[in-house]
């Protein structure tokens, strides 16, 4: 069968055909954007947090404005917690997965001039509070710690030398060429007097808490420094119990939160208490809903488009019964058929989608001018074409085995 | 003749059925996914305030200069104390309210009835013209409350329900905290969403939910040190402890509103502010030119991306879509009404002129399309009602289906279909008789 008859079918009936090659157009277009679309907000879900998840309680929003926590208050704290029965561990922490409240940003600079924006989470031991995978080097030195805290104590790192780091993988794969990272240096390009870090350990993963930039490889970006938490007046704390103890540790640790800082927060102000799992919950709740609508979408373009498909090439073979038993009666077989009007089908569509190709973009662009979307990856495109492609073939497969099923017989009489 | 035509087209439907599904199917898709995205912009887009939003500004004024965290230099959405007494005492608006969200524990005089926390805001009387606070009792307190700061309180109707069992409360003391309170006025039912007035971060001020429990003066709440439910922005170096040095800080953490009712109170206030900070500047307190903003009510929801960009996307994909089962049923309807050529030509034979051909098909057409629309209507109803499962409660609430909505959807399908028929109809007009008479 030569492309060339192809053709002049579709040029002398060009109506059925032009409208099926305009509707997959804009469905590609569709299709390309709203798929992306679903990626950005699955990204984030889907990123392995590195954290002990189901042994974590996490405690916020404790804050101050007025008068910072004492260095006192903020071990007494801790000592309390410790002290539930079920806890294993508990730190002070500034900056930890899920919460939202206190970001760090911190620019590093490896030896290969990659420049990456990290979160960071200070806290004594927090690899071992977090649950964290060491897969290179080191934990923190007890003799490394120094204090911080926000509007309260903040000590320098003055000790002449890098301050310790511990990074991701993915962070030791991005900044050093070779991916060997361990014992190497990363500096500040923001801070020109910066004495630099020093890599000390690898975790294998740890989420950072800026959820909306956990999107293209990104989510990994977390470094720990060595801080524990002194005189601040924002104060969170991060909490491991034991699994099977975790709901009667939540109701202890509430009333040890209430019990020492109850009477230290000003009217209005509640600290949240709440386990990992149940943040995780309520971090993802727009992202769920955007996703539900999204997919929503998505499912509506394939059904319109399959449906479409079907009943316009249905039309078109049932005009054409005719021909097609003439050409069964010179010899074609009901494979020729098929394979006749699955070609035809994939002609248009192709058309059709690189004619959505182009819309995609432009229309990406344009959503981009007007929102603050991403920018659709080139790579994108072709995802768009081949589930276009598909399902231009499963909807042609319908009409295109009645039309193999046409008796030559048809040829010889009249309409 | 109408009712001929539509037993034409109802016998004509009857004749394909499967050709008939497909258009309503398709009809009832790509309408309902644009009302159900609509349904949902409507509630989030929808005007907190209607016919007063346009006039209502809020100022904004960069006081941290270098220090601003904000990429653009975009000044803070709210005010050091500083300012915002400057501002009250410039009176350069006609009605201005400073505003900042407070919470207090109230203390029943029913000793039996245990202590509750309620939240409201400390604000100047003009607050209540401002932002249309109706009055089921009293009024707001008098501008000599809000110069000497008393005890007056405003509360919500539900807070005088829980307290007085709805009955006129005006003159009654409450407790708050360890202070008392007197009753001046209890507000109607008022709670425009989204909370735009409220203070604070962008976060809070697309914030939706239950109605302010009390309002209390300005003046009053300051002097009491009644601390901010918000909580405040405070340069990273603020060494300050205690409530005098807030009121000294650059620390941002009071909203401010004026009601400018024309565009020329609007450009005199613009005007008033810049040189506002220009005076500041002269005086040294800022060491950066002026940087300030005034916007109304719609100019800061659209700054602060009250509607989540996804809905917004969502709607202009929802478009597409339609549009896509627009070519599917122009396709389609070409071949239900292609397939009745002999059945024109007879009736072109007949003595029928093409508008009565025409006529006959667009009708059959609008039939098509009010069935899709019955059929849009139910999901549509599907997708508002999962939307609530998706949504944070708070905002699926606002999301609801009402007559106007109803009605739209039906409009929408038949006046879609219609349009995508006006072709097929054309072609079906365009039948030469003899050709169809001569073939059989």
């Amino acid at each position: 069968m030569s492309i060339r008859i192809l053709f002049s079918t579709l040029r002398r009936h060009s109506m059925m055909p032009a409208l099926v090659l305009l509707q997959v157009a804009v469905a590609c277009a569709i299709l390309c954007n709203v798929l992306f679309l679903v990626w950005q907000q699955l990204q984030p879900m889907l990123a392995p947090s590195g954290v002990a998840g189901n042994q974590l309680i996490l405690v916020d929003r404790l804050a101050s404005p007025q008068r910072a926590f004492t260095t006192a208050e903020v071990r007494g704290g801790e000592v309390a917690l410790r002290e539930v029965p079920g806890v294993r561990a508990a730190t002070a922490a500034f900056g930890l997965p899920m919460v939202r409240g206190n970001l760090m940003d911190i620019a590093l600079q490896g030896p290969t001039g990659v420049k990456v924006g990290v979160n960071g989470y200070l806290g004594a031991g927090l690899i071992d509070v977090l649950g964290l995978q060491l897969v290179a080097g080191r934990d923190f030195l007890p003799s490394e710690y120094r204090d911080f805290g926000i509007g309260g104590t903040h000590e320098k790192w003055s000790a002449g030398g890098p301050q310790p780091i511990i990074i991701t993988q993915a962070l030791a794969k991005r900044l050093f060429a070779n991916g060997r990272a361990l014992g190497r240096l990363l500096t500040d390009p923001s801070d020109k007097n910066d004495l630099g870090y020093q890599v000390v350990g690898i975790v294998r993963h740890l989420l950072r808490n800026q959820l909306g930039l956990a999107t293209n490889g990104r989510a990994d970006d977390t470094v720990l420094l060595a801080r524990r938490i002194a005189s601040t007046s924002t104060l969170s704390y991060a909490v491991r119990v034991e699994p099977t103890l975790r709901e009667a540790a939540l109701r202890s640790v509430r009333k040890v939160i209430q019990q020492h800082f109850g009477a230290l927060l000003p009217t209005g102000i509640t600290a949240r208490v709440s386990t990992y799992r149940s943040r995780r919950e309520a971090v993802f709740k727009s992202q769920r809903a955007a996703l539900g609508l999204f997919a929503g979408i998505t499912l509506a373009v394939v059904a319109v488009t399959v449906i479409g498909i079907m009943g316009l090439t249905g039309f078109w073979v049932q005009k054409r019964t005719r021909q097609i038993g003439i050409r069964r009666a010179l010899g074609a077989r009901r494979a020729d058929i098929l394979r006749y009007f699955l070609a035809e089908n994939a002609l248009i569509v192709s058309i059709g989608v690189a004619i959505g190709m182009l819309l995609a973009y432009l229309g990406n662009a344009l959503l981009m001018h007007y929102y603050e979307l991403a920018r659709l990856p080139w790579s994108w495109l072709p995802i768009g074409a081949v589930v276009m492609l598909l399902l231009g073939q499963l909807a042609v497969l319908g009409p295109a085995l009645r039309a193999a099923a046409v008796p030559p017989v048809v040829a010889t009489r009249s309409v | 003749m109408f009712g001929y035509y539509f037993e034409l087209a109802v016998r004509s439907l009857r004749r394909s059925p499967v050709l008939t599904i497909l258009v309503v199917v398709l009809i009832g898709t790509g309408v309902a996914s644009s009302m159900v995205t609509f349904a949902a912009l409507r509630a989030m887009s929808a005007d907190p305030m209607p016919g007063k939003s346009a006039q209502l500004y809020r100022p904004q004024i960069d006081n941290w200069g270098p220090a601003n965290p904000d990429a653009h230099r975009e000044p803070p959405l709210t005010l050091s104390y500083i300012d915002a007494e400057a501002l009250l005492h410039a009176h350069a608006a006609p009605r201005q309210t400073a505003l900042y969200q407070v919470a207090f524990s109230l203390v029943p005089a029913d000793a039996t009835r245990a202590p509750f926390a309620v939240k409201g805001y400390a604000v100047t009387t003009d607050f209540f013209a401002m932002f249309n606070v109706p009055m089921a009792y009293g009024a707001g307190w008098s501008a000599s409350d809000d110069d000497k700061g008393t005890d007056a309180l405003v509360i919500s109707r539900r807070l005088n329900d829980r307290l007085f069992g709805g009955t006129d409360s005006v003159g009654r003391e409450i407790r708050l905290d360890n202070h008392d309170y007197r009753v001046v006025g209890v507000a109607g039912d008022w709670n425009p969403q989204p909370r735009f007035y409220a203070t604070g971060s962008i976060h809070v001020t697309t914030d939706h939910g239950d109605a302010p429990d009390v309002f209390l003066p300005f003046t009053h709440a300051v002097e009491q040190q009644v601390a901010t439910a918000w909580g405040n922005y405070c340069r990273p170096d603020y060494k300050g402890t205690g409530w005098d040095a807030l009121l000294h800080s650059e620390c941002v953490w009071v909203a401010f509103w004026v009601d400018l009712p024309t565009p020329a109170d609007a450009r005199h206030y613009a005007s008033f502010l810049h040189n506002y900070a220009a005076a500041q500047q002269r005086m040294g307190r800022f060491s950066w030119p002026p940087n300030v903003r005034l916007r109304n009510v719609p100019q800061l929801l659209a700054y602060v991306h009250a509607v989540p960009e996804q809905v917004r996307v969502s709607f202009l994909l929802a478009l597409g879509l339609q549009l896509v089962c627009l070519v599917n049923v122009i396709g389609l309807l070409l071949a239900k009404f292609m397939r009745r050529s002999p059945e024109i030509g007879v009736r072109r034979a007949l003595g029928a002129s093409r508008r009565a051909i025409g006529l006959q098909f667009l009708i059959e057409a609008a039939m098509v399309g009010a069935v899709g629309g019955l059929l849009g209507l139910l999901l549509t109803g599907i997708g508002v009602y999962g939307m609530g499962a998706l949504f944070t409660s708070k905002i699926a609430r606002l999301v609801h289906i009402d007559a106007g909505l109803l009605g739209l959807t039906m409009l929408v399908s038949m006046v879609a279909t219609v349009l995508a028929a006006l072709y097929p109809t054309w072609r079906a007009a365009q039948v030469q008789p003899a050709w169809q008479l001569k073939s059989n």
